[in-house]
């Protein structure tokens, strides 16, 4: 695992020496800011009384916005992890160093988890600017920021499984996009199937809509964790299952 | 240092390196031939454990490149052929990378990364990002990367590929000062190539291997083609006198530049059996000119045609194609 370090590092330099990275990363937080704007004054003109919920919760639960973010987000972040290292060729420099396949693999995702929490950080600074009017429950905050990092880790582990299996980024943008997509839709059903089946079930213990609603309102579910931490774990086996079938292709 | 025996690959159903068995000694500086589409990127690839084997056994300095691939792979600088490098690194970046990557203690790592830089020349780019290079700069930061961890052995897949002349002499150099320290196994489709740097030879065609030896035995295998003589006279006492010279199969006029300029000069080919031997072929030569001589004519030049290790590189990849030429 001493592989691991220096890839992560390189992982890191090589997203944010391109220009797409702060790209991202303006945008993300321009949008974030946006929104935490609009919802600061809505609830400073309704006032706190009238509704139901904390900003915090608005901000992280009930909202589509979150996804709409990761899902423009997430995909060009992992499109490049390992597409684009087997279109130039430097996978065959990579994978012949002594390093194994499950460094390489955890030190990428290491490195895409890094700079998608590091994206996230700035927004911490709403938690003060809150602070400043009136009582923030910080652990409805650290709640919220757990199903953040879940929803944001299981995301990335998709993208970087597409990333593996095509040598083409813009392949592996288009597929992670539409499995991220999938997984909100398929979580929607939970409002469209009959209470009771199999599939309103089904859809109820995927719907990432709900369980985001369930973190921004700090209740941590058991179940939800093991979700997001199968898939993830899944994706990455499978991710490094598929760097060792490289080698017999 | 590296033993290969029986080495097969196939994708799929086509089969890239079939059977393929042969041994590097340690020291050695051996060139790994054929033409285009051979094999030898396969094999190197297989060696370098980026490639799975279908079959065969694969032994890199004592560890077996599939029991103990992470051992292997620590033994063994590999340039691949593309030179694939992060175009957005600075070179010292890279090279700096690429030893934490081999695990060049934090120590070392600074005069390791400075020694492959002299070695493979390329200290005054060391702050230059990679993207920037020029091709023949790109192909040397790759031989750097494969030196820097110092590894007892290196495989270089075609290390002069797409380089001007003076570049090629440049690495070829770099490689023959490396052959004293390490050993080295470089693939290439040129001859004067291996010629160049290495002092022994594997060759493979169409995934088999076709021969190996010494450059001595593979000189040996270069029969000469002929004999060309420049006479002025007559045409017919001429090709009498050569065509009755023992060992002499065929004689034919070549039109040149100079029988065109001068009437009565003409240019003769001779051919003699394949099986002539080294002697045989000598005295034919005194015999031919002694012949032409008797016969009036004036012998104005004699060159003997060698075949190039181009030619033999040919028959010895292409054996059927050289037999079908020998029998028309």
């Amino acid at each position: 695992m001493s592989s691991f370090w220096p890839i992560f590092k390189r992982e890191l330099f090589a997203f944010f020496v391109t220009p797409l990275a702060w790209v991202l990363i303006t945008v993300f937080l321009l949008v974030q800011g946006m929104h935490f704007f609009l919802l600061v004054d809505h609830f400073a003109s309704v006032g706190q009384a009238a509704s139901d919920q904390t900003p915090l919760q608005a901000f992280f639960g009930n909202t589509v916005l979150l996804y709409v973010v990761l899902f423009l987000l997430v995909p060009p972040m992992t499109m490049r992890l390992f597409a684009e290292e087997r279109r130039s060729g430097t996978i065959e420099s990579l994978m012949t160093a002594p390093v194994s396949s499950v460094a390489v693999v955890l030190a990428k995702y290491g490195a895409v988890l890094t700079t998608y929490l590091a994206m996230w950080a700035p927004t911490a600074l709403y938690l003060v600017i809150l602070r400043q009017t009136g009582d923030v429950d910080l652990h409805v905050a650290a709640s919220a920021y757990l199903g953040v990092l879940l929803v944001g880790a299981t995301y990335l582990a998709i993208g970087l499984l597409m990333s593996a299996i095509t040598k083409s980024q813009f392949l592996a943008l288009v597929l992670t996009a539409l499995l991220v997509l999938a997984l909100f839709i398929l979580g929607v059903g939970e409002f469209v199937t009959k209470e009771g089946t199999l599939m309103h079930a089904i859809c109820a213990h995927v719907s990432v809509w709900a369980h985001m609603n369930d973190f921004a309102s700090g209740i941590v579910d058991s179940r939800r964790l093991v979700f997001y931490l199968s898939v993830s774990g899944l994706c990455l086996f499978t991710t490094v299952r598929a760097v060792d079938a490289w080698r017999w292709s | 240092m590296i033993s290969v025996q029986n080495l097969v690959k196939r994708y799929g159903s086509k089969v890239a390196v079939d059977g393929v068995s042969f041994e590097v000694d340690r020291g050695e500086v051996v060139g790994f031939l054929g033409p285009n589409g051979a094999g030898k990127s396969t094999t190197l690839r297989i060696l370098a454990g980026f490639l799975g084997l279908t079959s065969g056994k694969v032994v890199v300095a004592g560890h077996d490149i599939q029991a103990e691939s992470f051992e292997a792979r620590q033994k063994i600088g590999y340039m691949p052929e593309a030179v694939p490098l992060y175009t957005e690194m600075r070179v010292v970046e890279y090279l700096a990378f690429r030893a934490e990557l081999k695990r060049v203690p934090r120590r070392d790592r600074t005069a390791f990364v400075e020694d492959a830089m002299k070695k493979a020349n390329v200290d005054d780019v060391a702050n230059v990002l990679i993207g920037h290079l020029s091709k023949g700069y790109r192909q040397r930061v790759g031989l750097a990367d494969a030196l820097v961890a110092r590894p007892p052995l290196l495989v270089l897949d075609e290390p002069t590929a797409g380089l001007d002349p003076n570049q090629i002499r440049e690495v070829r150099e770099v490689i023959k000062n490396l052959g004293k320290e390490q050993t080295v196994l470089l693939s290439t489709h040129i001859l004067s190539e291996v010629e160049a740097s290495c002092s022994r030879v594997v060759v493979i065609a169409k995934g088999k291997l076709v021969a190996q030896g010494t450059m001595e035995e593979l000189q040996k295998k270069r029969r000469p083609a002929g004999l060309t003589v420049v006479v002025r006279g007559a045409l017919e006492p001429a090709l009498t006198a050569a065509r009755g010279v023992e060992g002499i199969s065929k004689v034919e006029v070549v039109e040149t530049a100079v029988s065109h300029r001068e009437p009565g000069v003409h240019e003769l080919r001779c051919g003699w059996g394949k099986k002539l031997a080294d002697d045989a072929v000598s005295r034919a030569v005194e015999q031919v000119v002694a012949a032409l001589v008797s016969a009036g004519l004036a012998v104005r030049e004699v060159r003997a045609r060698r075949s190039s290790l181009e030619e033999v590189f040919a028959e010895l990849t292409a054996g059927e194609r050289a037999a079908a030429e020998e029998a028309s």
